[in-house]
């Protein structure tokens, strides 16, 4: 019994997670692009699947987070494999240039929403 | 469907019962990254209100409680606003 929302019935049972990253501010586009590189390689050396980051550019922070008043945000979708997880977290968390990072399983029926235009940009 | 008496209550204003926004627009999941639709569930303090006052269902109003719980993670929503 495949859902109606699924587009790869046969590996219907594969979870898509997402994962949103808060880069510091001091990196420029480009090597925040190289870092979100840097995990995109490592989802895909552990043997899952990673989707087009979605760059919501630099935003201003609802708080202060080490000393920081805003930061890059990049949302991007994957699927894990077996180690991806574990490995992702592991290395997200020793980053120095990721403030701040979150990793949620998506549910299966959640299709792809528009994102919220990237509002409040500073300088 | 409204857990609101439907009997006119012995003081005040008389029960509206008013669908659910979220059971309305048929949402499956809150997006903790919507956040501007998040902002209408919280105070102007930052708090999120209470049921009675956003007119949730007991199912949505618990995931629109952790979705702006995991906003105010990612500093897309504040934990308090003026200090």
């Amino acid at each position: 019994m495949t859902g109606e929302a699924d587009t790869r019935p046969e590996e219907a049972n594969i979870d898509t997670y997402e994962a949103m990253l808060i880069v510091i501010p001091e990196l420029d586009e480009e090597q925040v692009e190289n870092t979100v590189g840097r995990f995109r390689t490592i989802i895909e050396r552990t043997g899952g699947e990673a989707g087009e980051p979605n760059h919501w550019g630099r935003r201003k922070l609802a708080y202060e987070i080490d000393h920081r008043t805003d930061g890059f945000y990049v949302v991007m979708e994957f699927t894990a494999g077996e180690r991806t997880l574990v490995e992702l977290k592991r290395i997200l968390r020793v980053s120095d240039d990721v403030l701040r990072h979150m990793v949620v399983k998506l549910p299966p029926s959640y299709a792809h929403k528009p994102l919220p235009e990237p509002a409040e940009v500073t300088a | 469907m409204g857990r609101r008496r439907n009997g006119p209550p012995r003081g005040g204003r008389p029960t509206k019962s008013k669908p659910c926004v979220f059971c309305k627009e048929n949402v499956a999941y809150v997006d903790y990254k919507d956040y501007n639709l998040l902002r209408r569930f919280v105070s102007d303090r930052g708090k999120v209100r209470a049921r009675r006052v956003t007119g949730l269902c007991p199912q949505h109003q618990r995931e629109a409680a952790s979705a702006i719980k995991r906003a105010r993670e990612m500093a897309l929503l504040p934990y308090v606003v003026g200090r």
